[in-house]
């Protein structure tokens, strides 16, 4: 019982801790100028939300927690992948269309 | 509580502080550093070290069972898929930005950074050999 009183408090502090940074990551993924830099953010979200899914897999004795954990950084991996291959052929086929003259949107958002 | 049950209390804390701490240095750099190649080192920290010691801390307080495991597989995955994850947006930064050369210096072709590289060696043996000292 002593052990549960010293172990919660700990969590819950480093959960606020962690949800904090959470909300600072995601003015940077609002803010950032490129493309990539919203990604970079998005990544360190992901690292983030990790560590809290672990945290709370020992908070709630919920073992299973652990797996969400591993599937999650698997699909975040993968979408930063994804995204930037997408990305890069998205502006490469643009960037042909303004070559070629067929018009297409002029105004670069980036 | 026992002693060893205070141990592992004190140890892991200690490495979920230091982890959050961690956390805390990169976005520091990342609201500090002003273009993305320069922002992509610190966030790279995060993703390897900064994940890796507070899942340490959190293996101290489980103990030796199947959560350890699969947390442990967690470091192991991410120490491989954050390196390639940086590569690849490096390479979108580097495919679409026009104006690269404002930011930092491009060469074409590796011979000329070689050239130039052996050239400034030279110049600094030049320099402390003209020094009398």
């Amino acid at each position: 019982m002593e052990k549960e009183m010293l172990y919660h408090p700990l969590f819950i502090a480093l959960l606020i801790l962690l949800s904090i940074m959470l909300l600072v990551c995601l003015i940077r993924a609002v803010k950032g100028p490129r493309v990539a830099d919203r990604l970079v953010a998005v990544n360190m979200m992901g690292t983030m939300v990790m560590v809290m899914i672990s945290i709370l897999a020992l908070l709630l004795k919920e073992g299973y927690l652990v797996d969400i954990c591993l599937i999650y950084a698997m699909i975040s991996f993968l979408a930063v992948v994804v995204i930037s291959k997408v990305y890069i052929g998205i502006y490469e086929e643009r960037h042909h269309n303004l070559e070629n003259g067929e018009g297409g949107d002029t105004d670069e958002r980036s | 509580m026992n002693a060893v049950e205070w141990i592992k209390l004190i140890a892991g804390s200690i490495f979920l502080i230091i982890g959050i701490v961690i956390f805390f240095t990169e976005l520091f750099g990342v609201f500090h550093f002003k273009y993305v190649l320069n922002r992509m080192h610190a966030a790279a920290m995060g993703d390897t070290l900064g994940i890796s010691s507070c899942l340490i801390g959190l293996m101290i307080f489980s103990g030796l069972n199947f959560t350890t495991l699969k947390m442990f597989l967690i470091v192991v995955f991410l120490w491989f898929a954050s390196p390639v994850s940086s590569h690849v947006l490096s390479r979108l930064e580097a495919a679409t930005n026009e104006h690269l050369s404002d930011h930092c210096e491009i060469y074409e072709d590796v011979a000329l950074l070689e050239q130039e590289l052996s050239a400034r060696r030279a110049e600094n043996t030049m320099e402390k050999e003209g020094d009398p000292s």
